[in-house]
């Protein structure tokens, strides 16, 4: 039975704090009942399970798990890879860290299900070069599982059920939490994202139907199949079932990753106790940034009666994304706190495409110019349309998530911005694009 | 590090392509300087069959890997925007009144050099450094002070001779 208001992905942490990669006593806490219950109901009955879940994806994107599953379940094939993006950079959020160190068994049987469900034989973990620790903890729970006969040759005894995981890790790319660009950096080049269509669910890995899904992602399959679609859905709201790892950071006075049911209040999450516990400056909280770098920043008090949940967090443009919560008091400027936003876009740009490589730049150039106060009539004009382009014009993800935080960072404190100019000065006229 | 050693490690992983993050860095890890050398990448292409084009690229896209020699240890400062605006930048004064140099720079004796990174999911640990894997976290400038002097004293073998691993 799943409560409301109580652990479900991280239910084991605590228990398992000894030894996270201990088959026997995780199967002792419910692990691979969700396995079982798969082989049990069949392939279809566990696609239907996973719409009924609701459960939209949780690396960012929040694309609904079900309709991928679906799409690759009716892809033409017979070589199917299972891929776990484990790339996690979106600065403030450690939330996959948390799952693949302290239960990464449930990540295992997630991906295992994923591997019966698609009839595949290889699996992969994606785990991002800062991460690089985190391999010999999930190396062990994988050798773990072969030993239990829950990974490699004829699983749980089923003469056609093949399937092992390995681990790739990265070396410090930002890029590649972007679905393509990680298959690219598993094949061993360099991580940039390929030209899309066609959807990874019929060209991915080796050119083969791929599935990429998030850690937390994959650790919520066991449950669901475990405890059935609807009971993950009732966690959540209608827009989406479950719960989510969030991690708190900035400004608040208990920082650090918490789980709560989707739908759970904001101000609970930022003020009380139990979670943020409110301001730990003692100046007033001014504006939250939801989701990472490539979310949208919401102000503090427009958000009384904002539930944390998807349908509520779009109805005010912002979004879930990864789970980062990062809140700012008043002595942040906007000005300064995009220039820093700004910078980890240039920094990370791949460069593969002109808008991104070249825009993420001037969009830096023109934000350091404002912190000097250096404006001129006619520059918000060009940082809006430079936005805007970099936005509309970037091949992938990075760069078409810039306009986010700029865009809403702008909106709701414009008079920060209009205070960086010098208003004395000659206009500057852009030429026509 | 002798080519044998860099080899048995390029064949923990079965010189397998899929894995030249690992190889890379593994060697990185474990070289004296902190850096792939020519002849690492001649070698690992080598092994790899793939060419040393192809490793430059991938040595000059990730940022961990690199292409200079590094100091012994390089502190690292994370510089995103929920770190940056909670005490992180403090580190970097610290580190510059401590060592005496910018950012980037190496100390004289080859042992010391700081600079920022992007996020490591550290972010309710500031203010920290991390160096190659391991994060020192909730500093103050004595705890600092005290961290350089371990280093200088040899404490930490693990921060120099690089992580060992199993690997499938």
């Amino acid at each position: 039975m799943l409560k409301r208001n109580a652990p479900v992905l991280t239910a084991r942490f605590e228990a398992m704090r000894d030894d996270p990669t201990d088959v026997a006593h995780y199967r002792q806490l419910g692990g691979y009942e969700g396995l079982a219950s798969v082989i049990d109901m069949g392939r279809e009955q566990a696609l239907d399970e996973l719409d009924a879940a609701a459960l939209l994806g949780r690396g960012g994107a929040a694309y609904p798990a079900g309709r991928k599953w679906r799409h690759l379940y009716n892809a033409a094939g017979e070589t199917k890879y299972i891929v776990c993006n484990g790339d996690e950079g979106e600065p403030g959020t450690f939330k996959d860290k948390a799952l693949v160190e302290s239960d990464p068994l449930a990540v295992i049987e997630g991906m295992t299900i994923a591997g019966y469900e698609f009839n595949a034989q290889q699996g992969y973990i994606y785990i991002r070069g800062e991460y690089r620790h985190l391999r010999a903890i999930f190396n062990q729970a994988l050798e773990n599982a072969r030993a239990a006969g829950l990974l490699g040759d004829h699983i749980l005894g089923m003469a056609d059920f093949n399937y092992d995981i390995r681990v790739i890790s990265g070396a410090g790319a930002y890029v590649c939490g972007e679905s393509s660009a990680l298959l690219n950096s598993i094949e061993g080049k360099t991580g940039r994202p390929r030209v899309k269509p066609p959807h990874l669910a019929d060209v991915g890995l080796y050119l083969k139907p791929t599935l990429v899904n998030n850690v937390e992602s994959y650790a919520s399959i066991p449950v669901i199949m475990r405890e059935g679609g609807q009971a993950f859905r009732h966690l959540g709201t209608p827009g989406g079932g479950g719960t989510k790892l969030i991690c708190l950071t900035g400004h608040v006075k208990n920082r650090g990753l918490y789980e709560v049911d989707l739908g759970t209040p904001l101000e609970d999450i930022l003020y009380s106790e139990k979670f943020g516990g409110g301001s730990s400056t003692g100046r007033p909280l001014k504006f939250i940034h939801f989701g990472g770098q490539s979310g949208s920043i919401g102000a503090a008090d427009q958000l009384h009666d904002c539930l944390y949940s998807y349908e509520d967090l779009k109805d005010r443009g912002l979004a879930i994304g990864s789970g980062a919560i990062v809140a700012m008091d008043d002595s942040v400027g906007i000005v300064d706190y995009l220039t820093s936003v700004a910078n980890f876009f240039a920094h990370e740009s791949c460069g593969k495409c002109t808008p991104c490589r070249i825009g993420t730049l001037r969009i830096l150039e023109l934000l350091e110019k404002f912190q000097q106060k250096a404006g001129i009539p006619g520059d918000l004009a060009v940082f809006e349309n430079m936005v805007t382009h970099v936005t509309q014009l970037s091949a992938c993800g990075l760069g078409q998530s810039v306009g986010k935080p700029m865009l809403s960072g702008y909106e709701l404190f414009p008079e920060e911005f209009k205070q960086a100019i010098n208003w004395q000065t000659v206009e500057r006229k852009e030429v026509a694009w | 590090m002798t080519t044998e050693e860099k080899i048995a490690i390029i064949d923990r992983y079965h010189s397998n392509p899929e894995q030249i993050l690992n190889i890379l860095v593994d060697i990185q890890f474990q070289s004296e300087a902190g850096y792939i050398d020519q002849q690492t990448a001649q070698l690992v292409a080598e092994k790899l069959d793939i060419s040393e084009t192809r490793v430059y690229e991938i040595v000059s896209f990730y940022a961990i890997l690199k292409e200079t020699p590094q100091a012994r240890y390089v502190l690292k400062i994370c510089d995103s925007s929920p770190c940056h605006f909670s005490g992180e930048p403090v580190v970097s004064q610290w580190l510059q009144e401590k060592l005496g140099v910018g950012e980037n720079q190496m100390t004289q004796d080859g042992l010391f050099m700081y600079h920022g990174i992007p996020c490591v999911g550290a972010c309710a640990q500031t203010p920290f450094v991390k160096i190659k894997g391991e994060v020192f976290p909730h500093l103050t400038p004595e705890k600092l002070e005290k961290l350089l002097a371990d280093l200088k004293a040899g404490y930490y073998p693990e921060l120099v001779g690089g992580e060992s691993h199993v690997e499938a």
